[in-house]
């Protein structure tokens, strides 16, 4: 009984040095949470085209095919940065729908911003009020999300999506 | 140079530790010399900090750590306190209080040579390990490869008086228990006389002594500059530093009370190896970037793993050799229904409980997260609603604690103490009638007052009244509970009669606050050498025609493009009023106005208790 009694510190540190070395190698962020949304359905959405206010989609529109969700902004410098990998995506993976929100900006500079960057996304919608991005979960831009066929959030990425990432962790699940 | 210098000296100091821990096998030298190299490893570790420092003083921005951290326009003060405001230099002073501790460790007199010797091996691998973590993976001697003539500067939030003694006072505790922790095994090992008991009880106060100030330092931070009303929030850096204050309070109760039974000597052991360990926990917690929060500077795995081990090597040792060499048993403890040993066996239990309720909640969040990839946090809820119902007991044991005997269950006067606690019990109710009835004011004022009075009742009937130092050090113990009194009673009001008041105003506009009027005098902005400060200034009416000038308001850092909030508050008897200054909107400025009864005596409490803690470290 006293035995057990004095193995247990060297126990509660094995777990503690356990759990924290499977944290620390799983390579998470503390300051990129993970989605409560992972495997949950795409949350419901309706928004306007950037082009042309009466062209809606709607949450039934993304449904049968697989859908990229990115959203960005004009004023947001990493976007800039992810920007040219859509394009790449684009080219790769003709079937894949690529649906682009623009968060909290104003129509004129978001225009301005495809026109001198390019327009990758199939659809432009408009988050103006940042609703979407709420119902979605957004921490901060850029965000990217993958829907499978069933309209089920299958992954999510926060901050600009790289080569890397793109190989590793996007590509396996197209 | 000044880099050169301090890597250099780094190197050599942990050099000297790895000669050192070989010295008693192979080079064989005398206590004298062994103790001549400790020093001198010391003062090198010392050098390597102080050049740091000097890298920082002159805006030596060829020091990367200096480019990354620090501004040329930043004031001077600000400058010596960016040495320990960044990860690298932080693990640096670390490592230099550490050796500090051996320094002085080493000048003890009184303790047996090989004793002495041992301790200071083990302080000696301790330094070695954590020299090398800075050296491999945090140096903070890295040399700017391209040059430039400015800096980035340094977290904002960070440039405040306070928060610049904040981080080497409390590692002054949290490093002060390596030297507890050597001393312990080296106990183990020797299996000597009780010699070492009275050695650790000393360091064991002094290292509480600096956490409970680096805490409250913290935490008086928090309270005016985090611009929230509070000053605890349950963060899970706050959480890490009360673990070992928590286990460090059972040490040192422990130490005290400690007659040569074998039981007591084994859990003071246990302690001190606990108080230790929970601080490189905290460490590694903090360093490894698990946790965000204003005191992570950036997440890095292969630190993060670094230190793990680090933790996980010193905290397995140390408990491996417990298990392994637990102190041999002989006289069973004295325990009574009531008397000293009790409570304190009591007491013990009940912080040590406390202690892993709040192991439990940090942690708790990385283990779900590794498990369910879910990211949950735990917050006040959790802690208020089981930390506090575990101290609770405890805190009335503390009470009468200091008037029961050693060998009898009798207290002595016991009916004065049962006749005042009756006339409070009814005084609080009768105030907690009058105010807002609240179950946790009245438990936490009663309580609060209870140990104030009892200690004051026991001061005046067990010893004859004197005013000198023999006295105080007499009474010490009823001292410190007085301090604890009072810091409850000020936890208590500020939080359960905390007062919200919230307003929308214009320039010019006057309000209520507390039956008294307030002018919303002007915004003002004014540049300052490192920011730009908004100020709304209020005139605070004081009665007889007399007002008090209040500024709440925030600062942009335009270096590092962030805004700190600076609470303004009016310092009365018996309460703070604490202005914030929200947002403008529609032309009005949204004004918060918190008032917090007795939260000076938080402050004044945990004063008490620290001059306690010295003047116990003077009492053998």
């Amino acid at each position: 009984m006293n035995r057990i009694f004095i193995l247990t510190p060297l126990i509660v540190l094995l777990i503690i040095c356990f759990f924290s070395f499977v944290y620390l190698l799983s390579g998470k962020d503390p300051n990129k949470p993970p989605s409560a949304l992972l495997n949950k359905d795409v949350p419901i959405f309706e928004s306007s085209s950037l082009y042309n206010s009466k062209d809606i989609i709607k949450t039934k529109d993304i449904k049968n095919k697989k859908t990229l969700i990115n959203f960005f902004a004009s004023w947001c410098s990493p976007c800039k940065i992810e920007h040219p990998l859509f394009f790449e995506i684009r080219k790769k993976y003709p079937e894949l729908y690529l649906l682009g929100f623009n968060h909290k900006d104003p129509t004129s500079d978001a225009k301005k911003y495809l026109e001198d960057d390019g327009n990758p996304y199939d659809f432009v919608g408009v988050d103006s009020d940042g609703l979407i991005a709420l119902d979605f979960g957004v921490f901060g831009l850029p965000e990217t999300y993958l829907i499978n066929e069933d309209g089920k959030i299958i992954y999510k990425f926060m901050g600009p999506i790289t080569m890397d990432i793109l190989k590793n962790e996007i590509e396996p699940l197209l | 140079m000044s880099s050169l210098v301090g890597f250099l000296s780094l190197v050599f100091a942990i050099g000297i530790n790895f000669y050192l821990l070989l010295s008693k096998y192979i080079f064989k030298f005398q206590k004298q010399k062994f103790n001549l190299f400790i020093r001198f490893s010391s003062l090198l570790t010392l050098l390597s900090f102080f050049s740091l420092m000097y890298a920082y003083v002159v805006s030596d921005f060829s020091n990367y750590n200096v480019f990354q951290n620090s501004h040329s326009n930043k004031p001077l003060i600000y400058k010596i306190s960016g040495t320990w405001g960044n990860h690298e230099g932080s693990m640096l002073l670390w490592l230099s209080i550490l050796s500090i501790f051996s320094f002085f460790f080493s000048f003890t007199k009184n303790i047996d040579e090989s004793f002495q010797r041992l301790t200071l091996m083990i302080q000696s691998s301790l330094h070695i390990l954590f020299g090398l973590f800075i050296v491999f993976t945090s140096n903070p001697f890295l040399v700017n490869s391209i040059l430039v003539n400015e800096g980035l500067g340094l977290n904002p939030i960070l440039q405040d008086p306070g928060l610049a003694v904040h981080p080497p006072i409390l590692y002054g505790g949290y490093v002060g228990y390596s030297i507890v922790f050597s001393i312990a095994i080296a106990g183990l090992f020797q299996n000597t006389d009780n010699e070492w008991l009275y050695v650790a009880k000393k360091w064991s106060l002094i290292s509480w002594t600096f956490l409970t100030g680096g805490i409250a330092l913290g935490s008086y931070w928090a309270y005016y500059e985090l611009g929230w009303g509070g000053w605890w929030f349950w963060d899970p850096v706050e959480n890490i530093s009360l673990m070992p204050w928590i286990a460090g309070l059972a040490l040192v109760h422990s130490l005290m009370m400690v007659r040569g039974e074998q039981a007591i000597k084994k859990w003071i052991v246990f302690l001190s190896i606990l108080c230790f360990s929970l601080s490189v926990f905290g460490t590694f917690l903090v360093r490894s970037g698990i946790l965000t929060s204003v005191h992570s500077f950036a997440a890095d795995a292969s630190r993060g793993i670094f230190i793990l081990l680090i933790f996980f090597i010193v905290t397995g040792f140390g408990f491996l050799v417990f298990l392994l060499k637990e102190p041999k048993k002989s006289n069973a403890l004295n325990l009574l229904f009531i008397n000293k040993v009790s409570a304190l066996v009591i007491n013990n239990i009940l912080m040590i409980i406390a202690t892993l309720t709040i192991l439990l909640g940090t942690i708790y969040p990385i283990i779900i997260e590794v498990l369910y990839n879910k990211r949950i946090s735990v917050g006040g809820p959790y802690f208020n609603s089981t930390v506090i119902p575990i101290m609770i007991p405890g805190f009335l044991l503390m009470s009468i604690a200091p008037i029961l005997s050693w060998q009898t269950n009798k207290i002595n006067n016991s009916k004065k103490y049962v006749l005042a606690f009756i006339i409070l019990s009814v005084l609080v109710l009768i105030q907690s009638y009058f105010l807002d009835f609240n179950t946790w004011g009245f438990v936490g004022l009663l309580l609060g007052f209870w140990i104030i009075l009892a200690s004051i009742i026991a001061i005046f009937s067990s010893y004859k009244i004197k005013i000198n130092i023999k006295f105080f050090k007499i009474i010490n113990p009823h001292v410190a509970h007085i301090g604890v009194g009072i810091a409850i009673v000020g936890i208590t009001c500020s939080s359960v009669f905390q007062n919200e008041l919230d307003f929308n105003l214009n320039e010019g506009d006057k309000f209520n606050v507390n039956g008294k009027t307030v002018l919303f005098e002007k915004i003002e902005t004014t540049n300052q050498i490192n920011f730009q400060s908004l100020r709304g200034k209020f005139l605070f009416d004081i009665g007889k025609n007399q007002s008090k000038e209040i500024e709440a308001g925030k600062n942009y850092y335009p270096v590092s493009k962030m805004i700190t909030s600076e609470a303004g508050i009016l310092h009365q008897g018996n309460k703070d009023i604490y202005f914030i200054l929200g947002d403008q909107k529609n032309n009005e400025w949204f004004v918060k106005v918190l008032i917090n009864p007795f939260v000076s005596f938080i402050w004044l409490g945990v004063i008490i208790m620290m001059y306690s803690g010295l003047i116990a470290v003077s009492r053998r």
